[in-house]
């Protein structure tokens, strides 16, 4: 693997999210205005000073419970910020995984069932877990992307596709595998760069961005 | 050993035709079929006399070798059809994606020519991705199942050398254009009656790739014809 053509290809790519994420407003987030704020003055800040990005993401080695949900540990992964976590014993994915299926193949929703299961992202690293990544990379990149290409996100739920693109750059952060890195840059080229009107949580888009270039910054 | 080749136009079949009835002991069929809905003979026709290749195809049908479906190679009516032909071996040349049931008309089962190396290698766009992770290029032939590229038995698998191409759509092409030679190959190794690699499931499935990483995959590629060009450098 020649590396350096892909550092330098992550580092162009690096600058242009952070691009892309500077220009964000906001006051187009609701209430979650101060979190986007905060990715931004961090991720800027980190520019201005030259400094690299935080990226040390380590594959979970053990299974782990955080003190709060999903989506919160999402927005702190993103704002870089430390979280304390408890190992916890781990749950095999056999009927999680079952039920996923199930799902997917109804064309139905999964972002409640990713949420519960993750609700310490990191855990989708998790060795036992490769199964299920697999899965949610496949779907992203085959029926997910051609309903978006042949119409437009807005023929998904953006929700369930934003939680999705944040799970696999937790794990593009901590893995060698550039087949979940590429996944994001495939929907960074696919995707509008704006905040999308049918979401529940548009702020999934910033803390994706701020977790790609997380992913990014590893291979830059 | 009887061969059909499942196609779903005239032009696409020929030359693995030629290569597939130069070996001893085969009898060659093309199998023509719509990839959905319904076709007609006569559609086929209009569209090779057009195209070159047009001399073989009138001598492929003056043999009796072009067997014509109306309906997909999934279709019932299709299946009852490839079931009387008592085919030996199918080689895919088609848009299709087959079911058990029409793999199963074939007594060895379907072969196709998958432009990368297995088992490393599934799925989409594995030549890029073998240029972006430095490894080999290069063809398998092996029996398909309905998976994506996971059938088990590998008759063949290769590396071939695109460092002469100039873009990695070329050196697509040029392997895609190899699926005749490399059936041939598999089809005289089959006469031998060999033992199968296996698609053992140790690689990964690949899929589309960004234009981010095509472009790397297209460095990667210039740095193999610079080195092939001028070694030392």
């Amino acid at each position: 693997m020649n590396k350096d053509l892909i550092s330098k290809a992550a580092s162009r790519r690096l600058n242009e999210v952070r691009e892309r994420l500077i220009k964000l407003d906001p006051q187009r987030f609701g209430e979650a205005g101060p979190f986007v704020a905060s990715v931004k003055e961090t991720l800027g800040e980190a520019r201005a000073a030259g400094a690299p990005v935080r990226h040390a993401l380590s594959e979970s080695r053990d299974w782990a419970e955080a003190a709060t949900d999903c989506l919160t540990s999402l927005r702190m992964l993103s704002l870089q910020s430390d979280h304390a976590t408890q190992p916890a014993p781990y749950q095999p994915a056999g009927e999680f995984f079952n039920r996923l299926q199930a799902k997917i193949v109804a064309r139905q929703n999964v972002f409640e069932l990713l949420a519960e299961r993750y609700r310490w992202p990191l855990n989708f690293s998790f060795p036992a877990e490769g199964e299920v990544r697999e899965t949610v990379l496949m779907r992203l990149l085959t029926a997910d992307r051609v309903r978006v290409e042949k119409a437009s996100i807005d023929a998904l739920n953006a929700d369930d596709l934003l939680l999705k693109l944040n799970l696999v750059a937790v794990h593009a952060c901590a893995t060698t595998d550039l087949r979940f890195l590429d996944a994001l840059n495939y929907y960074y080229e696919l995707l509008p760069a704006t905040p999308y009107s049918e979401s529940q949580h548009p702020w999934l888009l910033v803390s994706w961005f701020a977790l790609y270039v997380r992913a990014l910054s590893s291979w830059s | 050993m009887r061969i059909g080749i499942l196609a779903n136009s005239l032009p696409a079949a020929l030359s693995i035709y030629r290569e597939a009835q130069e070996l001893p002991g085969t009898e060659v069929h093309v199998l023509l079929a719509p990839v959905s809905g319904n076709s007609k003979l006569s559609v086929h026709v209009a569209r090779f006399v057009a195209k070159s290749g047009r001399r073989q195809s009138l001598s492929l049908i003056g043999r009796r070798a072009l067997v014509h479906f109306r309906k997909p190679f999934d279709h019932p009516e299709t299946i009852a059809r490839l079931k009387e032909l008592r085919l030996d071996v199918g080689l895919h040349k088609s848009g299709n994606i087959y079911r058990r049931e029409t793999i199963a008309c074939f007594q060895h089962g379907i072969l196709n020519a998958h432009i990368g190396i297995l088992p490393g290698y599934r799925g989409r766009s594995v030549v890029e991705w073998s240029l972006v992770q430095g490894d080999p290029t290069g063809i398998s032939v092996f029996f398909l199942d309905e998976g994506i590229d996971t059938g088990k038995r590998i008759v063949l698998s290769e590396t071939v050398d695109v460092s002469h191409c100039r873009n990695v759509a070329e050196a697509k092409q040029y392997l895609f254009d190899l699926d005749a030679t490399f059936y041939r190959r598999a089809l005289a190794l089959l006469q031998q009656q060999p033992a199968f690699r296996s698609n053992d499931g140790s690689g990964r499935r690949y899929y589309v790739m960004s234009k981010l990483f095509q472009e790397v995959a297209q460095e990667n590629l210039e740095l193999l014809r610079r080195s092939r060009i001028a070694p030392d450098l």
